[in-house]
């Protein structure tokens, strides 16, 4: 449960945070605004990063000192939060570009 | 609603409309349809080139679609009246036109009339020099030669039309203006720009009235006129403010030259005219309103860039710059044109009003302008720093004046955010738009800096305070580069909103500008029209005014 719990409150502060950085990447003019393509990238960045860290963070920080029926229970858990996790920030993440479509974010997709 | 018609005589007058037409512009005349005619002697004048072509281009920005129809009049947006442009010159090109003498056919006719032509025209012209020299340039300060001449053009050109024969353009032009005036009866208003102190100018106004009844009645075979107690003429009466090179003997050796304006008379010719009209009945009974405008401390030269000492008489060479007296006269034409008192009197009534003058320099607000009747003040402010904050954006931010996208970068912004509807504007569209923007505020040429109407007009009050802060003039790459086009007011309360940690000046504007659209009742109907209208209301909130 509690590797889940990582997974998932990571994937959240993740997409909190790709939400941030699409927020302070300022307007730009011109013919060519490179604006939307940097959010986007950041985007992106972050739903590789959000994996990688949830799974380092879960399996180095708070891996149980337990049995070894129970720490392979909590990284098969930590392996399924993970990837749902990747999962949720990109489906998250499109839902919320989507519904403010005309915003920053929604540059991400 | 009276219809209302503008005439620009003369050099000064054509700057005047100059002015007047970016009035337009910024929006100060809301559901209007303006008959303006240009009038000189000088076809190929300068300025009368440079205010036509700028009407031209706000034409052009106002039609849709492949005919330059000039759009339709909108309220509370860029561009709101509807501008149509009638020319007429003086024709004193061809053979036997070019002066006063050979216009005159002072030699011909039977020997009794050849003397009587000749003494009568001895008594008020002098003989070798301004029976002589050549019109093309206009009546150079000759105002009792001009005033009968500019008489004469008119009359002759309603002749040649009722006659039908040989009619030129100009004549043409002339009588689709002098029709809508004569439809218009006693709801139209008339609005003259010109000088006092000059040639054309101070030549037509004492004239233009009765010379346009003339008109009619001669159109007309007798059967319609102007009624002057019911029609509503109203001029600037605009007194010298600039001084050029004197011309030097050389110059004035050929008989077309012999005679040119000197402008160290122009005082005392101003006040030779103010004594004239103060006491000439036709224009006391012609005019309703009089408005005194001039610039009581030294004169500014015009031709500091002129090397050669000689004085540039007219011709395409004569694009003076602005001059804040301009802006006056222009606003003066919207006191005229929106006020609903002050035309009942039997005679001219005259107007003036003062502005602070301190440390040797005027400091103009927003209420020297039009007044603060009925948010006028509030309103001119709000349009003419939208106007001039887009102006920045479309050439510092958006990088027109550096050969970027200026305007489409909006249009590229609003895809970007998934706002298609103004995608089909297309990049000539873009480009007219552009380009007024340079000649409203700055361009590049060489790249040397080229100041436009309102640099022109605030470097004519420098170092006194003009409208808006020093920082949004800046003139040169870097300086305009570093520009926050959200802080281009005095007072701080109409600056962008700085927005959130992360945010900015520019970021808030655009988050308004994706939330803001346009209204019905601005009238707006094609997308070129509701584009404009769509940034102006960004722009108010943005400076948060509540004008709509």
């Amino acid at each position: 449960m509690e590797a889940y719990i990582i997974t998932l409150l990571t994937a959240l502060i993740f997409l909190l945070l790709s939400a941030l950085i699409a927020n302070a990447i300022k307007f730009e003019g011109g013919s060519n605004p490179k604006d939307p393509q940097s959010r986007k990238t950041w985007f992106w960045i972050l739903a590789i990063l959000n994996p990688a860290l949830a799974f380092l963070m879960g399996y180095f920080v708070f891996m149980p000192d337990a049995n070894m029926m129970i720490v392979n229970n909590y990284v098969s858990a930590l392996s399924m939060g993970t990837a749902i996790g990747f999962v949720l920030y990109i489906l998250l993440g499109f839902i919320l570009s989507k519904v403010f479509a005309n915003g920053k974010i929604g540059h991400w997709f | 609603m009276d219809k209302l018609f503008v005439i620009a005589i003369g050099g000064t007058g054509m700057r005047c409309l100059e002015s007047f037409t970016h009035l337009c512009g910024i929006g100060m005349f809301d559901n209007q349809e303006i008959e303006v005619l240009t009038l000189d002697t000088d076809q190929n004048n300068g300025n009368k080139g440079r205010v036509e072509e700028l009407i031209g281009l706000y034409n052009r920005i106002k039609t849709s679609g492949t005919t330059l129809n000039g759009g339709t009049p909108n309220a509370n947006t860029f561009f709101s009246a509807k501008l149509n442009l009638h020319r007429f010159w003086t024709n004193y090109a061809g053979a036997g036109r070019e002066n006063y003498k050979n216009l005159s056919k002072i030699s011909t006719g039977s020997p009794e009339q050849q003397k009587a032509n000749k003494l009568i025209s001895d008594l008020f012209l002098d003989t070798s020099s301004v029976q002589e020299f050549a019109l093309d340039h206009g009546y150079r300060a000759q105002t009792h030669l001009g005033s009968m001449l500019m008489y004469h053009g008119i009359v002759e050109a309603a002749r040649n039309l009722l006659k039908g024969s040989a009619v030129q353009s100009q004549e043409r032009e002339l009588d689709s203006f002098m029709g809508k005036l004569e439809k218009a009866g006693a709801s139209a208003r008339v609005f003259i720009f010109g000088s006092v102190f000059g040639g054309t100018g101070a030549s037509a106004i004492p004239v233009i009235p009765k010379a346009m009844q003339d008109f009619v009645k001669i159109r007309s075979n007798g059967n319609a006129s102007i009624d002057f107690s019911k029609a509503k003429f109203g001029s600037t009466l605009l007194t010298e403010y600039f001084t050029f090179n004197k011309p030097d003997a050389q110059q004035k050796s050929s008989k077309a030259n012999s005679v040119i304006a000197d402008s160290s008379f122009f005082p005392l010719n101003s006040q030779a005219a103010l004594q004239f009209y103060q006491s000439d009945p036709t224009v006391q009974k012609c005019y309703k309103l009089l408005y005194h405008i001039g610039w009581p401390i030294e004169s500014k030269k015009i031709d500091d860039n002129n090397t050669s000492n000689q004085t540039i008489t007219g011709g395409s060479e004569q694009k003076n710059a602005c001059h804040v007296t301009e802006l006056l006269c222009a606003c003066a034409a919207y006191d005229f044109f929106t006020r609903t008192n002050g035309f009942d009197g039997a005679k001219a009534d005259y107007l003036y009003k003062a502005v602070e003058f301190k440390d040797n320099s005027f400091n103009f607000s927003f209420d020297d302008f039009i007044g603060k009747e009925n948010k006028a003040g509030e309103i001119f402010v709000n349009k003419l720093g939208a106007f001039f904050s887009l102006a920045h954006i479309s050439l510092t931010v958006n990088g027109a004046a550096f050969d970027d996208s200026g305007i489409k970068g909006f249009i590229t912004r609003c895809e970007k955010q998934k706002l298609a509807q103004y995608s089909t504007i297309t990049d000539a569209e873009c480009k007219d738009i552009n380009e007024y923007f340079k000649l409203f505020t700055y361009s590049f040429k060489d790249a040397k800096f080229v100041p436009g109407w309102l640099y022109q007009v605030r470097n004519s009050v420098a170092p006194g305070k003009f409208l808006f802060d020093s920082k949004a003039f800046p003139d040169n790459q870097a300086e305009l580069r570093k520009l926050d086009v959200g802080t281009i007011f005095l007072d701080e309360k109409h600056h962008w909103s700085k927005g959130g940690i992360f945010g900015n000046r520019y970021d808030t504007f655009v988050e308004k500008l994706i939330n803001t659209h346009p209204k019905e009742e601005q009238k707006v109907n094609t997308t070129k029209e509701k584009f404009l209208a769509h940034i102006f209301n960004a722009l108010t909130i943005s400076q948060n005014f509540d004008i709509n």
